[in-house]
């Protein structure tokens, strides 16, 4: 303690801008960790605590996939003796077009009994949440908002609130207002509750309920009530109690805290090479330091100590402004990870508080402090090796790592042979993780030796373009390779993580552009949801005709999505006409099975085609029977085909319309695919159609490459949180030149001092570091991109095995990659600016004082 | 089969009783005696409903009711008229002896009738201080009366009657207490209870005799907790006029 107190303290605060730089690397790490899986945690939480208050006091739900049920099975699930109360529910998610509000979770309820489910104000005491029951029920445009959704509105009982329905844009009026707190507080505050059979006609529901919400008898346990009624009700429902749909939600959630796990890991790679680098160089320049206290009888423990002491004051104070920027990150992505979860998979909460767990700050503190401490071991152990007599003599320099580089190589080789051969030798996940590690590993091994030739191989390229400064820019480089290896891994690992989110989002984009073109390649949509993957609103299949009899239309199909469990696991279940669909999609990809036998199959309700990655995801193959649940009992089909697509993360089911209708007795349809006879004018039949339909309001119609765009944009919505990633990355790297250059300049002050004197002028000084802060950029873009290039692979292959079992061809992201370049080029030459200008500034006496 | 069903405290003062002297009753003979004076094959009333809430705002609202068939097995439909915003609204009440009732409700707006989910017996009646229960006809053997005194009650003499509902029997109340006048056996005061709690007091007034029935014309319900209250007042009472069963069914409804 003394020593820290005595000697570090006295080095930091000689030294506070480079102390400051290592900090925030673990800021960075620690504090990206925390923030991007809290803003997680925060919208799984709000998720739940949706689920909690809306099921209320109900101890199970029955459901029939988003198809719902029809309302006589609310009177079977009433006569069942094991039930006490049972209430049936819609649940939709509208766009509020007050300006700034987003989502509405509209819940459509039967005030009558629905109370001994729910509690509609827990604070109040009272029970008067709405002025007159009877006109609510009366008028179907009644509507309960929450207290808050009303103060931030400005509206009152008898306001009057816009919302889109099936019928288009129309007028409710508020006749209740609920407090903020239970069932008030739901999604974010954005809460409405209106008539269930008001909700039937507005949502286009017809004569179904979405699901039925059940309170047992008392004494009975849940098993006993969840196995009455399944005998009660047979096969084609699912009873599960409200938790369920909150884990459904968490498992959706999983891809982004593996991708957030990814990106955290190397947020503290980075920052390990930047701590190591700054001990590396702290240790250089206090070897006099050093030397004089192991003179005055400090041992090699107590070096040791003194400086991975160092590493764990800094780590824990990084680690707790870590907490802070991940607080101030967690609130500034929660809402946007929030919004990408209801735009992709239709569900979503949003998340009103964030708050860091107990859990997360420990672990911050911990990942914080043992990164800062990894990163000093190397120093520390090298400090304690310092011999104080050489250390005391003048002009005598220590080697104390000769021979680490040939050792280093063969480790990198051995590692690098490992990673090829478990890459080549299969799909096994334990090989493939393996194989990653060993990549990264022989990566990382492998910097200092290629930094330091690529540093030899440019110094004639920079002695021609700039004779002086680039010459002392490459010989700074290649003598200190230790500093400057750390540096370019710390930019190769953030590039490289660049790199390969760029990658996916190209492959993504090019896959999924390809899927659609080939498979989902009607000329119109015409959509009841706007953002085609809601199943809020609906039309009736009484539609078909109509839109068949227009002008220059040649076909039209039909799509029914529906969101079931089979299994055990929640997919999609997509009702298609497959004649049609066959007819136009030839050309897609096809994984197992003979196009036209499956297509045939399935048309006659003799089979199911699934996607690919519902064959990794679930471990299905061809054959294999698919228990498909439907409200008239189980469904059992054979797997007659598998194709790629990109419908659903979970993996779809692909059936025929008619088998859907035979079995689900559900005559509506969420998409109707148009195709168009040649030379009709698309944009033209668009309009006729919208005009053929005044009654339908609410009904968009698409033209491929719309959908196409809106399609992309969702893929490009998912991977925009990565931009945040990539903001840090970058940020990361500037940290790291600017470390780099920090300790560069202290360690040349002699040199600077000698240049001066024998004439360079400071503009000479000042050119020599920005030439080596772009060098370090260009060699930690080179290596960077060939990581990515790599790294890409890797990735790729975890989006197939672990994330959604989805194929995507590799794309290198050629456009980001020139993009990212002169970014960090320049980011680098900015990062240079205040140490190049702090040793063109010094002088001769400063430097020969200081050696 | 000593099966008296009890109409609901509602529809009890809405008629009234012969002024017969029982001599030597126990509580349960006062109790069946009142109901049996004041039994009619058919009912007919224009009401007008004053809701007091907490906030001592008030609302107003007018409905027509009929009803056919004696108590426990009657089949009653109540109109709205006024206000505007529930004109039609219309409640159909099918009333079994050994079950609750079945109730269907018809809004014009919706155009459709829906079943009332009537699970939790204990819910207001559209905002107003009555309970569903307190409009179910109830069985009388499913209730023990106990004669608990003698008071007066605005001047006339009374007797008080606790009931409590038997074992099997399920109530929102534990036990309620009747004020049954001994002139003409008509009901002034129910007193409703949750424990030692008393949840619901019921006053009717305005007693006058039609059709040989005496009939109190105004009810005052106040839910003690909730500060607030509820008048219903009765006009154009008519009792067994003829009226067609058809008249009782949910397509009846849609006129």
């Amino acid at each position: 303690m003394i020593l820290l107190r005595l000697i570090s303290w006295q080095y930091i605060r000689k030294h506070r801008l480079r102390t400051l730089f290592t900090i925030a690397a673990v800021v960075l790490g620690a504090g990206t960790f925390v923030g991007m899986h809290s803003a997680g945690v925060a919208v799984l939480s709000a998720f739940n605590d949706t689920v909690d208050h809306i099921a209320g006091k109900a101890q199970l739900q029955i459901t029939a996939g988003d198809s719902g049920f029809p309302e006589e099975v609310l009177g079977r699930i009433q006569s069942v003796p094991e039930v006490a109360t049972a209430v049936p529910l819609i649940e939709a998610v509208v766009q509020s077009t007050k300006k700034g509000e987003g989502n509405l979770l509209v819940l459509g309820v039967d005030m009558t009994g629905d109370r001994s489910i729910r509690d509609y104000d827990l604070d109040s005491g009272e029970d008067d949440i709405v002025d007159d029951p009877l006109v609510f029920l009366a008028q179907p445009d009644s509507l309960i908002v929450s207290a808050d959704f009303a103060q931030r509105n400005r509206l009152s009982v008898d306001s009057k609130l816009p919302m889109d329905t099936m019928e288009g844009e129309k007028q409710f009026t508020v006749r209740g207002i609920m407090r903020s707190a239970g069932l008030g507080s739901v999604f974010g505050g954005n809460l409405g509750i209106m008539d269930l059979y008001a909700a039937q006609k507005v949502f286009g529901r017809g004569r179904r309920f979405d699901r039925v919400e059940v309170r047992l008898a008392p004494g009975l346990s849940i098993d006993q009530g969840r196995a009455a009624l399944r005998q009660a009700l047979g096969s084609g429902f699912q009873v599960d109690t409200p938790a369920t749909r909150g884990h459904q939600f968490e498992s959706l959630m999983q891809v982004y805290s593996v991708s957030v796990n990814i990106f955290s890991l190397f947020a503290l790679f980075t920052g390990l090479f930047i701590i190591y680098n700054a001990f590396n160089i702290a240790v250089t320049q206090r070897r006099t330091e050093i030397g004089i206290l192991r003179a005055l009888g400090a041992t090699r423990r107590q070096i040791l100590a003194l400086f991975l002491g160092e590493g764990v004051i800094l780590g824990l104070v990084g680690s707790a402004l870590g907490i802070l920027f991940g607080m101030f990150l967690a609130r500034a992505t929660s809402g946007y990870v929030s919004d990408v979860m209801q735009a992709l998979y239709g569900m979503g909460a949003r998340a009103q508080d964030v708050t860091l767990s107990r859990g997360f700050m420990v672990a911050a503190v911990i990942l914080g402090t043992a990164t800062s401490v990894i990163g000093a071991i190397l120093p520390a152990r090298n400090a304690s090796r310092v011999d104080p007599v050489k250390a005391l003599q003048r002009g005598q320099y220590q080697v104390l790592s000769a021979g680490e580089n040939r050792n280093r190589r063969i480790v990198a080789a051995i590692f690098a042979l490992s990673a090829i051969a478990c890459a080549a030798l299969g799909r096994s996940h334990g090989l493939f993780y393996v194989s990653y590690l060993s990549f990264i590993i022989a990566a990382l091994l492998l910097v200092p030796a290629l930094s330091l030739w690529m540093s030899r191989m440019l110094r004639p390229v920079l002695r021609k373009v700039r004779p002086v400064e680039g010459v002392l820019a490459a010989d700074s480089l290649i003598q200190a390779p230790r500093r400057t290896s750390a540096t370019v891994a710390a930019l190769m690992l953030s590039l490289g993580l660049i790199v390969s989110i760029g990658g996916i989002s190209r492959s993504s984009y090019n896959s999924i552009a390809q899927w659609i073109d080939t498979a989902f390649n009607p000329d119109l949509f015409v959509s009841a949801s706007q953002n085609l993957v809601e199943h809020s609103f609906r039309f009736p299949d009484s539609m078909t005709r109509a839109l068949s009899s227009l002008d220059g239309v040649a076909d039209v199909g039909r799509m029914r999505g529906n969101k079931i469990s089979v299994k055990g696991a929640s997919v999609v279940l997509y009702a298609l006409d497959i004649e049609k669909v066959a007819a136009h999609t030839r050309e897609r990809s096809i994984v197992a099975g003979d196009f036209d036998r499956m297509n045939r199959l399935t048309a006659e309700g003799k089979g199911a085609i699934i996607s690919e990655n519902y064959e990794l995801l679930q471990h299905a193959a061809m054959g294999d029977i698919l228990p498909i649940p439907s409200p008239s009992g189980f469904v059992n089909l054979p797997v007659v085909g598998i194709v790629r697509d990109y419908t659903n993360q979970s993996g779809t089911i692909f059936i025929d319309y008619s088998v859907y209708q035979r079995y689900w007795e559900d005559p509506t349809v969420d998409i109707f695919e148009v195709y168009a006879k040649p030379g009709t004018p698309l944009e033209d039949l668009k309009t006729r159609i919208q005009a053929q339909f005044p009654e339908q309001h609410r009904m968009f119609v698409y033209l491929n490459r719309e959908v196409k765009n809106r399609v992309l944009s969702n893929s490009n919505q998912f991977l925009g949180l990565t931009y945040i990633q990539i903001f840090i990355a970058v940020l990361v790297a500037v940290l790291g030149v600017a470390n780099n250059l920090s300790i560069s300049i202290t360690d040349r002050r002699r040199e600077f001092g000698i240049l001066r004197a024998i004439g360079a002028l400071g503009l000479q000084i000042r050119g020599s570091i920005w030439c080596e802060a772009l060098t370090i950029a260009f060699l930690g873009v080179a290596l960077g991109m060939a990581f990515g290039a790599l790294d890409l692979f890797y990735e790729l292959g975890l989006v197939r095995n672990d994330y959604a079992g989805l194929t995507l061809d590799y794309q290198f992201p050629f456009g980001m990659a020139l993009t990212v370049i002169p970014v960090i080029l320049v980011a680098a030459w900015l990062a240079s600016i205040a140490s190049s200008e702090s040793a063109a500034r010094s002088s001769l006496r400063e430097a020969l004082e200081y050696e | 089969m000593n099966r008296w069903s009890v109409t609901c405290a509602l529809a009890i003062l809405f008629t009234g009783l012969w002024p017969t002297q029982v001599q030597g009753e126990d509580a349960r003979q006062i109790v069946t005696e009142a109901l049996n004076r004041a039994r009619s094959k058919s009912e007919h009333y224009e009401g007008t409903l004053e809701v007091m809430n907490p906030k001592q705002k008030v609302s107003t609202k007018r409905w027509i009711y009929d009803r056919l068939g004696a108590y426990g097995d009657s089949k009653a439909v109540l109109r709205f008229e006024a206000p505007a915003e529930v004109k039609d609204v219309a409640l159909l009440m099918i009333n079994h002896p050994d079950r609750a009732s079945d109730q269907w409700m018809w809004i014009p707006a919706e155009e459709r009738d829906r079943r009332i989910a009537l699970q939790d017996r204990s819910t207001r009646f559209f905002g107003t201080d009555f309970s569903f229960e307190d409009l179910e006809e109830r069985d009388v053997d499913q209730y023990s009366y106990t004669l608990v005194g003698e008071d007066n009650l605005d001047g006339v003499a009374c007797w008080k009657i606790e009931s409590r509902p038997r074992k099997g029997k399920s109530s929102q109340y534990t036990s309620s207490f009747w004020w049954i006048r001994k002139d003409n056996y008509v009901i002034t005061r129910l007193d409703n209870y949750d424990k030692e709690k008393l949840v619901r007091r019921i006053n009717y007034k305005d007693i006058k005799l039609i059709g040989g029935i005496w009939t109190a014309l105004t009810a005052e319900v106040a839910e003690t907790q909730r500060n607030s209250r509820t008048l219903l007042k009765l006009d154009k009472v008519e009792y067994n006029l003829a009226m067609k069963d058809t008249a009782f069914s949910r397509e009846a409804l849609r006129r």
